[in-house]
């Protein structure tokens, strides 16, 4: 049965995908250094820290995360793999987006005019309920929809 | 987001396409970061995209489109340390040196724009900036947009000067623009501590280890540190700056934290006192089981667990001009007693070039590590394991953020000392 959440649009996108889960920080620059620098065509997880998400497809994913963390260096990162075509389709953040994914999502929108979805404040509800693989519904509104 | 009305004339495009873009940029991460309103900025940038290594540095494009409108930041920045071109100090192999420099073809390209945008001059790389050797001091109260979390901690903590953690990129567009948004360490709020850290540790404890202990515990939170005053002067002296430097780069690093106040030693601590505590603060008190049982988790990650090491880098962040001196001193001694002349490992430590420079001037203590073989250099030692040949190698330090980030083991100070002198771990 499909369960509903209602979030705050960042970069709002009616989308749909398929969910990865983490319940520990995203590590943006841990999770794609290793994509870039070996210019993929898919984005595979290389974040050690990470075993929710190590070794896992993150290409066109709906991603529902607590928040980001990592090194400021991030910064390049979204919009580089949103240039090289192997950004996720959108980020679900359960807490308040923090200030690196805010920059660098805002960043790959602004500069290099790739829309990452982004809705943050989805509640600690949504992120016991999501589970990798289930799929998700979208709205501008930062309704989501799983299941 | 409220903007005065010469903000949003920038924003409606009234001074040029291209400060447009970099005011709706900003305006866009004020708004998800719920901010009320655009501060100015009271003092230069620190930023830390120093390489055009690409996913790190930004595209060269994007420096073109902002150097071509003519935009400069409002004040002179400084940036990272600079990428790793000093082959022979470092000991590359051929092999090694063909990887850099293709990794870092658009270097040369990259710094030339930097310079345009407003870099301090040719030599503004260091991740110690506040330094006075360095000159990038932000008074206290000064509203700053720094990136580069070691240096971001620091400025907060040390200095007591206001900056949030920003990425890369968004601290040039920032310090362009010459504001940034108002919120949490820029407000008296958000620099108040939810954690109270007790530390009951029977001797002064290794920062590295220590910070590293906080960052896992409290995150992005803010640590009221007590019981760390025992151990450290009251007046912020050399050998306190560099503890305070070593502790909060690996609390920003293997936690996320940008803010901490240590009781009785920091300005804001100083201060106020307890009174920085939020009343809802938790408490976590670290003893030195903590801190053993933290070091001895640390995997090994090295091809071969049994390998000779292979390098020593020590200065990750970059050292003080005290530690330079503390260090040649405490390697020449052991060698000294241990009957040697020179040093077992190929050993780099690595510091602001303004340092080095300074350290330089003291001849006998220069000519002392010169002939130990002790190599100086002014780059980064986690850039130098961006090249995935010198990643294979066996490297020890003492930096915990090093070792974090990359392959490198890390030891305490004495141990590191024992396997440069005697070339086993």
């Amino acid at each position: 049965m499909a369960k509903v959440f209602q979030g705050r649009p960042i970069l709002p996108a009616e989308t749909r995908g398929q969910a990865v889960v983490t319940h520990t920080g995203f590590n943006t620059l841990a999770c794609y250094y290793k994509s870039i620098l070996t210019n993929a065509s898919r984005a595979v997880c290389g974040d050690q820290d990470n075993p929710e998400l190590f070794g896992r497809d993150l290409t066109d994913k709906i991603i529902c995360l607590p928040k980001g963390i990592g090194s400021t260096s991030a910064g390049a990162t979204w919009e580089r793999i949103a240039i090289m075509g192997i950004a996720p389709a959108a980020m679900l953040f359960s807490q308040q987006i923090d200030s690196l994914s805010a920059a660098g999502l805002v960043l790959a929108d602004v500069w290099a005019a790739r829309r990452i979805c982004a809705v943050d404040q989805l509640g600690d509800e949504f992120l016991n309920y999501v589970q990798a693989g289930q799929p998700i519904h979208i709205g501008s509104d930062g309704r989501v929809t799983v299941g | 987001m409220h903007l005065t009305q010469a903000e949003q004339k920038v924003l409606d495009g009234k001074q040029g396409p291209m400060l447009q873009k970099v005011m709706k940029t900003l305006v866009l991460y004020g708004e998800a970061l719920a901010a009320e309103r655009l501060v100015d900025l009271d003092w230069g940038g620190h930023f830390s995209i120093p390489f055009a290594l690409p996913g790190v540095g930004p595209r060269l494009e994007m420096l073109d489109e902002l150097a071509e409108a003519g935009l400069k930041t409002k004040y002179p920045f400084t940036l990272d340390p600079r990428a790793p071109a000093d082959f022979e100090t470092l000991g590359v192999s051929p092999e090694q040196k063909a990887l850099f420099l293709d990794m870092l073809s658009d270097q040369p390209a990259y710094d030339a724009r930097m310079l345009q945008l407003g870099l301090r001059d040719k030599n503004a790389y260091t991740c110690t900036p506040y330094f006075p050797e360095v000159g990038n001091i932000p008074p206290r109260g000064a509203v700053l947009a720094w990136s580069e979390s070691s240096c971001v901690v620091y400025a907060n903590s040390v200095l007591g000067a206001r900056t949030n953690r920003n990425a890369a990129i968004l601290d040039l567009l920032s310090n362009i623009i010459g504001k940034t948004p108002l919120t949490g360490f820029l407000t008296d709020a958000g620099r108040r501590a939810n954690w109270l850290v007790a530390v009951k540790t029977t001797k002064r404890p290794n920062p590295q280890l220590l910070g590293a202990a906080i960052g896992i515990k409290v995150l992005e939170d803010v640590p009221f540190i007590t019981g760390l005053d025992r151990f450290l002067s009251p007046a912020l002296e050399p050998s306190t700056i560099d503890f305070l430097k070593e502790m909060g780069a690996a609390c920003a690093a293997i936690g996320a934290v940008g803010l901490y106040h240590v009781e009785n030693v920091t300005p804001e601590a100083v201060d106020q006192g307890k009174n920085l505590l939020r009343p809802d603060y938790r408490t976590y008190t670290i003893d030195d089981q903590t801190l053993e049982a933290l070091f001895a988790s640390y995997p090994v990650m090295w091809e071969d667990p049994q390998a000779r090491p292979r390098k020593c880098m020590v200065g990750c962040p970059h050292l003080s001009l005290h530690e330079l001196h503390g260090w040649t001193a405490r390697i020449c001694d052991a060698l000294q007693a241990a009957g040697r002349d020179r040093v077992a490992v190929e050993t780099i430590l690595c510091a602001a070039p303004q340092i080095i420079q300074k350290f330089k001037e003291d001849e006998k203590a220069y000519g002392r590590l010169k002939r130990s073989g002790v190599k100086l250099t002014d780059t980064c030692p986690e850039a130098y394991m961006n090249n995935r040949l010198c990643a294979r190698e066996a490297v020890v330090t003492n930096s915990n953020k090093f070792r974090a980030f990359t392959t490198a083991r890390m030891y305490l100070d004495h141990d590191l000392i024992q396997i440069i002198v005697g070339g086993r771990v």
